[in-house]
């Protein structure tokens, strides 16, 4: 038997068994313990990745390689710190229920299988057991209409989304009459050609998965959610799904689709000059720094799937590097936000930063560093990410993509650069409560990793160049 | 041709209460059209082939998915006057937008074609008449699906978290039977022998102690309890 | 057996019904702006059509496959129900109505 290649999976989803009953048995709430339970088994699940082999297991439905590994390893990285980022919010804001880590657990497993899939069927149930906790984390703060509201909008399009992408892989289903990515691309090298059922079926796929990265024609969800769902619970949504979304929307046009690269690379090239576009100018008039926030990771997306367009190992690269450093940065800038609170309540206005730089110098300067570098600023780790997509459309004459990211990102750099001036040239408004030791260690991790990861950009690229030749293979 | 007609009859019906579950003024009836184009698409499923599917759909969506939404509807206290306002104004534009996806979708699929390699890329062809549906099923969901039916269990255990976190509430004042205390439960009740034929008071056998913190009816009705 | 089989209902005509039913229930998303239960409805429909497509192709293809993909999808279909009827539910009671064009707290 050749089960034991998803080890990982299995071994996350008995602990999370695990930890439900022995979450709901004691008679007082153990978020703090369930969290760290969560968290325990994540990194366990991340080290059985690192020792995964390579291969497809159960029924062709799961595969394993480079790709998987590299992708798997930043979504269970971002999940795991989006836990740690919770704990001390949920607890101060009446939020602290073992369920939260508990569904986030359950919701990675879901990413896992994603990024796993090698058949349309397991790319569904794995998106779905993705964003069935997703709903739920969006609305957990059920005494807030805000956070009803944002789970209501987040389900409502996510269902429409994942009825598209449905509908989309029985044409694909109705054309080769089987859902497996392997004789997909089979049936698609074929010199018959596909015929125009199976375009509008790819079509819809890709519309469903632009949802779940929220790419533009798709990401009217984005801002309203990310404003009115928890802020941990934001800081999860920008980070780990992302990843496995992107992840997906990877492997399912370069593996089966890979053929008709000349169809989908069109609609890609178009998602995302619209998605750093909108990313680069409806974030400037933003107040309300989460959904500033939503708005730049509309772009950050933009320029990831620029790596996507281009289709090619270089490109494949510049996104896989650019999804790592995507996660570091924003999770460190969501460390900041979370511990944005005044006098016991959570603030969330760009105002409220004013005058940082002299009530806490710290955060203020951890927040400059992530702001500088998703701005795309040398020598930080955005600017880097940023020059491998770049160079990558460059290579391969996809100038009109590579003109408008320079553009956008001089736009975008307006607004980051805003923050910047808030912090540090702006009146105090009053002093922010001192930041708790959990998110200080974020901010300073993902800060230091920020600042000095141009000193050692070698393993992150070499494991990035494995992983897009595993995925071309 | 009994066929023919049994399915344009059925698809008929299925696409006549589609339209007023999304029309109708009243959510209780969208609810119930719902479950009729639930059984007319069952009946579409029959026709296919697809036996077991046909009494899935009737059984899991008929019997629990739309008994939930009525439940919901029956539930929450809604205004349905106020719920169709703006209907009647942008329904003309949707019919137009609708039937344009629908004419380009109809473009796309009425000549609809299989990939050459097709009949040989298939996964699991059906093993022929000797087998019934559900037993053809059965044997493939149990092993060449056996990761993806144990996701599916695992999307319903999200479900059931989910549900239960956001909407179950704890209320103040509710009583639990707590096993344990129960059990460990010892010296305010003791068991004593007593002679046959002597009466309570010459026993001098004290009643059980009142309650302290018990609301006024409950001690009452308590009372009555143990009279009997 | 093995090749794809004729049958006396043509393909087309199932795969116009599941049209028929797919543009209904967009048009119900985005029509019923104001009542919730009834987007949720039209999201059934949605994944009704999906399940007579893979049904109608996995009968013409002679193959079990679609109609795995579909009971797979009925399953998540109904998780999906309860936790959208869960989160209506909670928007209920701290909205005290449905409708969801009047959300101004969250404007886009």
């Amino acid at each position: 038997m050749t089960w034991t290649l998803a080890l990982p999976e299995l071994v996350l989803a008995i602990a999370g068994l695990v930890i439900l009953v022995a979450g709901v048995l004691p008679k007082q709430e153990t978020f703090f313990p369930v969290s760290m339970a969560c968290i325990g088994s994540l990194l366990l699940a991340a080290v059985l990745v690192l020792g995964q082999p390579e291969g497809t297991a159960l029924g062709g439905h799961y595969v394993a390689d480079d790709f998987s590994g590299f992708m798997k390893l930043l979504a269970i990285g971002g999940a795991a710190i989006g836990i740690l980022l919770s704990l001390d919010y949920n607890t101060k804001e009446g939020l602290g229920r073992f369920e939260f880590p508990l569904l986030m657990l359950l919701a990675t497993i879901g990413m896992m299988v994603m990024i796993s899939a090698n058949d349309l069927l397991s790319l569904y149930l794995g998106l779905e057991l993705l964003s069935l906790p997703l709903y739920v984390i969006a609305a957990f703060n059920r005494d807030s209409a805000r956070s009803a509201e944002a789970g209501l909008k987040y389900f409502v399009l996510g269902a429409l989304a994942s009825g598209l992408l449905l509908y989309g892989s029985s044409l694909v289903y109705g054309f080769a009459g089987t859902t497996n990515f392997d004789r997909l691309a089979d049936a698609f090298s074929a010199d018959s050609g596909v015929t125009a059922g199976v375009v509008v079926g790819i079509v819809f796929v890709i519309a469903g998965l632009a949802f779940k990265v929220s790419a533009v024609p798709f990401h009217m969800w984005t801002p309203d959610v990310y404003e009115g769902a928890p802020t941990p619970v934001t800081a999860f949504f920008a980070a780990a799904p992302k990843v496995a979304a992107i992840a997906l929307l990877a492997r399912v046009l370069v593996g089966p689709f890979g053929d008709l690269a000349g169809q989908w690379q069109q609609v890609i090239t178009l998602v995302s000059l619209g998605s750093m576009t909108l990313g680069g100018f409806a974030a400037i008039g933003q107040r309300n720094i989460k959904r500033l926030m939503a708005y730049s990771s509309i772009g950050h997306v933009g320029y990831a799937l620029m790596g996507l367009a281009v289709a090619n190992d270089v490109g494949l690269r510049g996104l896989l590097v650019y999804m790592a450093i995507y996660v570091a940065m924003n999770l460190g800038t969501f460390a900041v936000l979370i511990a944005m609170r005044r006098k016991g309540r959570a603030v969330e206005q760009v105002e409220d930063l004013a005058g940082l730089g002299r009530t806490d110098l710290g955060t203020a300067v951890w927040m400059a560093v992530f702001m500088f570098s998703m701005a795309g600023i040398p020598p930080l780790a955005g600017f880097f990410g940023k020059l491998y997509v770049f160079l990558a459309a460059v290579q391969a004459g996809f100038w009109t993509l590579a003109v408008v990211g320079v553009l956008t990102s001089v736009v975008s750099a307006y607004y980051y650069l805003r923050i910047v001036k808030v912090m540090f040239f702006d009146a105090p408004a009053g002093a922010l409560d001192p930041a708790p030791a959990s998110l200080t260690v974020v901010m300073a991790a993902s800060g230091l990793f920020t600042l000095f990861f141009v000193l050692w950009p070698a393993p992150l690229l070499a494991a990035a160049q494995a992983a897009a030749a595993a995925l071309l293979g | 041709m009994i066929a023919a007609l049994a399915f344009y009859l059925f698809a008929a019906i299925l696409i006549a209460s589609a339209v007023m579950v999304v029309t109708a003024r009243n959510p209780v009836h969208s609810v119930l059209f719902l479950i009729l184009a639930f059984f007319n698409a069952a009946a579409l499923f029959l026709i296919a082939g697809a036996e077991f599917l046909a009494m899935i759909l009737v059984i899991v969506y008929v019997g629990a998915v739309a008994v939930l939404f009525l439940f919901v509807v029956m539930m929450l206290d809604i205004d349905f006057a106020r719920l169709r306002e703006g209907f009647q104004r942008y329904a003309p534009i949707g019919a137009i937008i609708g039937g344009i996806l629908f004419l380009e979708l109809l473009l796309v699929l009425s000549g609809w074609s299989f990939a050459d390699q097709a009949d040989d890329l298939r996964l699991s062809p059906n093993p022929g008449a000797s087998v019934t549906n559900a037993a053809a099923l059965g044997r493939i969901l149990y092993t060449d699906y056996v990761y993806l039916f144990q996701l599916a269990g695992l999307i319903l255990l999200v479900a059931m978290i989910g549900a239960i976190v956001l909407t179950h509430r704890e209320r103040a004042g509710t009583k639990r039977q707590d096993i344990a205390v129960q059990v460990a439960r010892s010296g305010s009740v003791v068991l004593e022998e007593v002679p046959v034929g002597a009466g309570i008071k010459a026993l001098g056998i004290r009643r059980p102690p009142e309650p302290e913190a018990e609301p006024p009816k409950v001690t009452h009705d308590a009372h009555h309890g143990g009279h009997h | 057996m093995g090749g794809i089989t004729e049958m006396t209902i043509g393909l087309a005509h199932y795969l116009t019904v599941s049209a028929i039913l797919l543009v209904l229930g967009i048009f119900g998303i985005f029509l019923n702006r104001k009542n919730v239960i009834v987007i949720l409805m039209s999201v059934e429909l949605i994944l009704l059509s999906v399940n007579l497509n893979f049904v109608a192709f996995s009968a013409f293809l002679d193959d079990l496959a679609g109609q795995v993909f579909a009971m797979f999808v009925l399953t998540v279909a109904a998780a999906e129900a309860a936790i959208g009827l869960a989160i209506v539910v909670i928007y209920f009671r701290n909205r005290g109505s449905i409708e969801v064009e009047d959300i101004s707290t969250l404007k886009g």
